[in-house]
């Protein structure tokens, strides 16, 4: 983040990106194609990763999924049906224009082709990512905001000592204790199923949603919280002090918004944690999310199955980071996109 | 407590009339924090050696009824098995913290190496290449890629190791590779070409120790992400398996009982945060303290 010469409040920051005063920085549309084209090119080495990690795989993973005394003609079949009878360059080949055409491959054990498992069980684990992300926000927002303005003795001190504690917290565990108190105990949210459309399933998401608050919300409430103390020595903020801004305007726009920046991009670079969480809640609270079907596949050996799904799942954070990226840029146009 | 609003400037400290009291006060803030981890982690390390050596019980074989609850003799009570919890969460405290310690060492030692040789090579081929590498393996969430590549090596604990060494290392890569970009334009370097210092002394005696104190305070917060990340991997049952005395692995095994009783599933969960939050604790002291020192 560069520091841009700040003479008359936030709005000539915001003005700032026009070329308006100040020198002139990277134009937003800019900005956002740069870094489009970085994930795109990330994406692809996301590909080429997924493809290697079977093919460096000590061992046949054929022989190894159809089990040792499986006959030489059907591991023979398999390999063929899998590409991998071909030399490399043709089996990366195969596999990428298999990519544009949007097949990956089908299950060893059930035969069913990936991309028809993705479209059943993708959308469950984009809600809960959704439900999570949304629930942190609406949590740490006003939580961080309070903690930073109000000036209480001792109750900085004390938010950082919980949120320590928070940050080390396993999930699976507070995932356990959360599902036996609320579906077992209280009987206030269901201990399984999932129920597809809209608005009903938000009653099986809200939980595990909230046990990926109590890992995200310490993280991202402490970068808040030092964002906005940063943002209270700026000069505009003391300006709109000086002018007598009304205070919800001087909240939001003042304080707020530039400090959210950096929480963004904090956010989009917890993505990664927080979908490889999901994989371990889908399973706790038997949602049929991929997550759940990654680990299936892993135990059942289904080479095709686990590589098609770590590839969305990579190129799932990818494009969310993405996302975090720009958003932050259109908060805060002091950011500098790479 | 009211949050007062613009206009009335009572709230707002203008940078630098902070008196030094307050300065002295966060100091011992970061003190009190790194003193409580510590206290903490050698509390559980000690805890690790004497309750094994001490404990009449034996950590694999069944000594009672299944599911006592805590009491005088089975403080933690009795698992699944008949086997003294106490026992066997203490156990486990050299497996967690040392494979965790392992799984970060590794990784650690090759990014650092990787990032400062990318750095410090001139080849722009090179750089793309594996930059692109680093970035591609560090897209996936670390989870989801260390599960796949259990799958190539079956699951056990040699294997999370392994997972954690191939794809941890491109985080430190990245880290060492853009901290060693700064420190290379840093005057100190330049003066030890003016000096005629040889390459390898600059290298060794200047751009590792400034790069790896770096890379050291992120392996630090990463040792807690690690240590959950092993116990997270046992308990879908592909690290440490059953018998072997492991918190994921002994939590897991405790959970279809859960409703019956809690104290197999909660003591080793508890044990888990004890380790993450006195380290949590540590990293949080060390950055305090060192933040003071700068301001």
């Amino acid at each position: 983040m560069t520091a841009t010469p700040i003479g008359s409040g936030v709005e000539s920051a915001v003005r700032a990106q026009e070329g308006e005063d100040g020198p002139r920085p990277q134009p937003t549309w800019e900005k956002v194609l740069r870094r489009t084209g970085r994930a795109i090119i990330v994406a692809f080495w996301v590909m080429v990763v997924a493809f290697m990690l079977i093919r460096l795989s000590p061992g046949d993973p054929v022989s190894a999924a159809l089990g040792a005394d499986a006959a030489p003609d059907t591991v023979a079949a398999a390999r063929k049906a899998l590409g991998l009878d071909v030399d490399p360059l043709t089996q990366f080949w195969n596999y990428l224009t298999g990519l544009f055409r949007g097949d990956l491959g089908a299950s060893l054990i059930s035969g069913v082709p990936v991309t028809e498992m993705l479209r059943t069980n993708m959308p469950v684990t984009l809600w809960l990512i959704f439900t999570s992300v949304t629930m942190t926000l609406v949590i740490s927002l006003p939580l961080a905001m309070f903690i930073a303005m109000a000036r209480i003795p001792g109750l900085p001190y004390l938010f950082r000592t919980l949120t320590a504690i928070g940050l080390a917290l396993p999930s699976f565990l507070v995932a356990l204790i959360l599902l036996y108190q609320f579906g077992l105990i209280w009987q206030v949210a269901p201990i399984f199923g999932y129920d597809p459309t809209f608005p009903a399933n938000l009653q099986y998401l809200w939980l595990p949603s909230l046990v990926n608050c109590v890992v995200l919300v310490p993280v991202l409430s402490r970068v808040l919280y030092s964002s906005i103390l940063d943002t209270l020595e700026e000069e505009f903020v003391e300006t709109g002090v000086v002018r007598g801004v009304r205070w919800n305007r001087f909240y939001w726009l003042y304080v707020l918004r530039p400090s959210l920046a950096p929480t963004v991009v904090l956010l989009s670079y917890m993505m990664g944690v927080m979908v490889g969480s999901t994989v371990i809640l889908e399973i706790i609270f038997a949602l049929p999310g991929i997550g759940r079907e990654l680990v299936t596949a892993v135990t059942m050996r289904d080479y095709p199955v686990v590589q098609g799904i770590i590839l969305v799942f990579g190129i799932l954070v990818v494009f969310l980071s993405l996302i975090g990226d720009i958003v932050a840029s259109l908060l805060d146009p002091r950011v500098r996109l790479t | 407590m009211t949050i007062t609003g613009a206009g009335t400037a009572d709230w707002f400290d203008v940078k630098g009339t902070v008196p030094t009291p307050k300065n002295a006060k966060r100091l011992k803030d970061g003190t009190i924090g790194l003193i409580t981890g510590l206290f903490l982690l050698v509390a559980l390390l000690v805890l690790g050696i004497v309750v094994p050596l001490l404990s009449p019980f034996e950590v694999e074989i069944s000594i009672d009824t299944p599911f006592l609850p805590p009491s005088g003799t089975y403080w933690f009570g009795t698992d699944g098995l008949g086997r003294d919890v106490f026992l066997r969460v203490f156990s486990a405290v050299y497996l967690d913290l040392g494979v965790a310690l392992i799984g970060v060492l590794i990784p650690f030692c090759l990014g650092t190496i990787v990032g400062i040789g990318l750095a410090v090579s001139r080849s722009k081929t090179l750089n793309a290449v594996a930059g692109s590498i680093i970035d591609g393996i560090n897209a996936f969430p670390l989870l989801v890629l260390a599960i796949a590549l259990i799958a190539l090596l079956g699951p056990g604990l040699q294997s999370v190791v392994v997972a954690l060494s191939v794809t941890n290392w491109a985080r430190y890569a990245r880290l060492a590779r853009t901290r060693a970009l700064v420190v290379k334009q840093q005057g100190y370097i330049e003066a030890t070409q003016t000096l005629g210092y040889s390459k390898p002394r600059t290298l060794f005696k200047h751009l590792v120790p400034n790069v790896s104190s770096e890379t050291t305070a992120y392996a630090l917060s990463d040792l807690i992400l690690v240590i959950l990340l092993i116990a997270g991997l046992s308990f879908l049952g592909l690290g440490a398996q059953p018998p072997t005395p492991e918190w994921g692995a002994m939590i897991s095994d405790g959970r279809p009982n859960f409703q019956v009783a809690w104290w197999p599933v909660i003591f080793p969960g508890l044990a888990l945060c004890w380790a993450g939050v006195s380290l949590s604790f540590i990293a949080e002291g060390l950055t305090r303290r060192e933040r003071d020192v700068k301001s």
